[in-house]
């Protein structure tokens, strides 16, 4: 039972980064900004998480700060994506070599050091054990001492859910990706639903960043992010946005992941295990795109 | 094309200007540090060969990008179309045994095929299945990157290394030098001539710009564009690949880990800078080239870390983007406070 349980922790740790960006991710989708620079946002929550935590000595002040640098690149795009009107995917790839170019240079003039940086003061986040479940067999493993963190990812899905699907403030949002015209004739700011869902997306990014470099592991290396956002980007395309499919899908990639390292145990190359994700995605636009091509046909 | 160039140098100009103010920040000399940057990469003839020469990989993988933005296809997959195409070069490279005027030109050819296979999966995948190019080239570079790393640390590991690499690729095929400039940038020349002729002269590349425009009115004029956009992804996958296999044969003659560095990347934000005009793309990467290169020498003159010039890098982009968008806007409205002054008038 214990490479089960095993199994099944290393699927909701995969989980996690993705599934809080993701939802990020579908805040922008949902108010029609096409938004890839998850992975940016991701990579510099990570550097700050790091930093907070290193120099105040404490991992609230490492997810505070991790937020506040995503929250920086977010504002990044919103002046010029939103504000100047620069093209979203142009400001997304600049932004995303801006965020892997500065996390760089700041982890060599900061800590003097290239390439990553680990270090016994930089306190990490710590588990959750919740009395009373833990101590239910298998279930209680799974259920209690989690990161912190991967208890965040799953309140903010269903926050989510609520917001978009049951608040003004989510009809409003969606309103603003399907049609901007009538949401503006009825009197809404357009641009400012739109800056807003960049705001949430900063802080759920700077959320996953911080469970990358405080959770998952506990050091910060160069571009770390290592795709996630991408692959985030690819999961919310791939249920139309939904919270509930996005964490499906998130914990199907986390599966993916913890397969991977199973599978390393079998003597088959890292180099193969790690490709595991990047091509259950592929597999999963695959039939995405059946669907959608059925669908069609009807 | 001069409002272009207003809008690029300046942008170059405000970039830089940010740029001196954060090392006054950090307390180092702006002048004194763009002084080595460009001693290093402009001052003197072994400076600009290798100027030149870096700039072959960000010119041609950028050049794959602006000819595919500009004809449709969201080609993403430069930095694995480069990465195939650097290990076919290098497959080809330890088993052939021909002179080189053969190996050299059959090397080449070898990158090519491989950067055009790889971008021929994603468009594989986009025609049978409708799976759309710009996530499955982005998911294929990561795949190409771990599988090249296996490649070079298991079946082509250089027995001799410490770290994952494949042995140095037979003498005849390495790039020749003359004097001090490596015969690769000759490659970029003409690699650039040819897409250039062909983009701008060609029915081909009229047909890709048309459709890069507006597919319908393209679909509707009678040009078949499934066809148009497996023939686009294939060039610029052969593109990114020759870059690959360029940079290969002109530098470390093996393949080593990180050996597509950032370039495939930079090459991306030079085709969204020069908004995909092949002879902005071209300047451009001398500029990149011209920060990359002159780094090493701003690093051991001024002790500026060379990482900064990557900041740097996208804040030009971001800067010189946002400045052509805001003259755009301005010159809309005065032109159309003119037309509103001439009807009242």
């Amino acid at each position: 039972m214990n490479w089960f349980t095993g199994l099944i922790n290393g699927m909701l740790q995969g989980a996690t980064p993705i599934l809080l960006s993701a939802l990020g991710g579908t805040f922008t989708f949902y108010a029609g900004i096409f938004n890839i620079a998850m992975e940016g946002m991701m990579l510099a929550g990570a550097f700050f998480a790091v930093l907070g935590s290193y120099y105040f000595g404490s991992w609230l002040m490492g997810i505070l700060l991790a937020i506040l640098g995503s929250l920086l690149m977010a504002l990044v795009f919103i002046v010029f994506a939103v504000l100047i009107g620069v093209d979203e995917f142009v400001t997304g790839i600049a932004l995303n070599l801006f965020s892997l170019g500065a996390t760089t240079y700041m982890l060599r003039q900061i800590f003097n050091v290239k390439g990553g940086f680990s270090d016994p003061g930089i306190v990490s986040i710590p588990r959750i054990h919740i009395p009373l479940i833990r101590d239910i067999p298998v279930l209680g493993q799974i259920l209690s001492g989690q990161n912190l963190v991967v208890y965040l990812a799953v309140i903010a899905t269903v926050v989510s859910a609520f917001v978009i699907f049951r608040t003004r403030f989510g009809l409003r949002l969606r309103a603003a990706g399907y049609n901007a015209a009538s949401l503006s004739s009825s009197g809404v700011r357009t641009d400012r639903v739109r800056i807003y869902s960049l705001l949430i997306c900063g802080v759920l990014c700077g959320l996953a960043g911080a469970f990358l470099s405080l959770g998952y592991v506990t050091l910060f290396s160069e571009n770390m992010s290592a795709g996630r956002g991408w692959i985030s980007l690819a999961a919310v395309i791939l249920v139309n946005g939904n919270p509930w499919g996005i964490a499906l899908i998130s914990l199907l990639f986390g599966f993916t992941d913890g397969l991977g390292l199973l599978l390393q145990s079998y003597r088959i190359p890292s180099q193969f295990t790690s490709m595991v994700p990047y091509v259950a995605t592929l597999i999963a636009l695959f039939f995405y795109s059946i669907r959608a091509k059925k669908r069609a046909s009807v | 094309m001069s409002k272009k160039l207003l809008s690029g140098l300046s942008g170059i100009l405000v970039a830089l200007i940010i740029g001196a103010i954060v090392m006054l920040g950090q307390g180092y000399n702006p002048i004194a540090t763009y002084g080595a940057l460009f001693k290093y990469s402009w001052g003197g003839l072994y400076p600009l060969a290798t100027m030149l020469k870096n700039s072959v990989p960000l010119v041609l993988t950028g050049l794959s990008a602006s000819v595919a933005f500009a004809s449709g296809p969201v080609n993403l997959g430069q930095p694995g179309q480069f990465l195939i195409g650097a290990l076919f070069a290098t497959v080809g490279g330890l088993y052939l045994d021909l002179p080189p005027v053969l190996m050299v030109p059959a090397l080449l050819l070898l990158s090519m095929l491989g950067g055009a296979l790889w971008s021929g999966v994603a468009a594989l995948l986009r025609r049978l299945f409708n799976m759309d190019e710009f996530i499955t080239t982005l998911m294929l570079n990561m795949i190409a990157d771990f599988f090249t790393y296996w490649a070079i640390s298991y079946p082509l590991f250089d027995r001799t290394a410490f770290s994952p690499m494949t042995p140095a690729i037979n003498r005849a095929g390495w790039m020749p030098v003359i004097g001090q400039f490596n015969t690769s940038v000759l490659v970029m020349v003409i690699a650039f001539v040819v897409i250039l002729f062909v983009f701008n002269r060609w029915t081909a590349g009229y047909e890709w710009r048309l459709t890069g425009q507006n597919s319908i009115f393209a679909r509707i004029g009678g040009i078949d564009i499934n066809k148009n956009y497996v023939t686009v992804m294939l060039v610029t996958g052969a593109l990114a690949g020759l870059a690959g296999g360029l940079v290969l044969m002109a530098g470390p003659h093996r393949f080593l880990k990180g050996l597509g560095a950032n370039y495939a990347w930079d090459g991306v934000m030079i085709a969204v800078v020069a908004n995909n005009g092949l002879i902005a793309t071209l300047l451009y990467g001398l500029f990149f080239s011209t920060l990359q290169t002159g780094a090493l020498g701003m690093e051991l003159i001024t002790a500026v870390p060379s990482e900064f010039i990557q900041v740097l890098q996208a804040v030009t982009v971001l800067v010189i983007v946002a400045g052509r968008e805001t003259i755009d806007i301005i010159v809309d409205r005065s032109v159309r406070r003119r037309k509103v002054r001439e009807r009242t008038a």
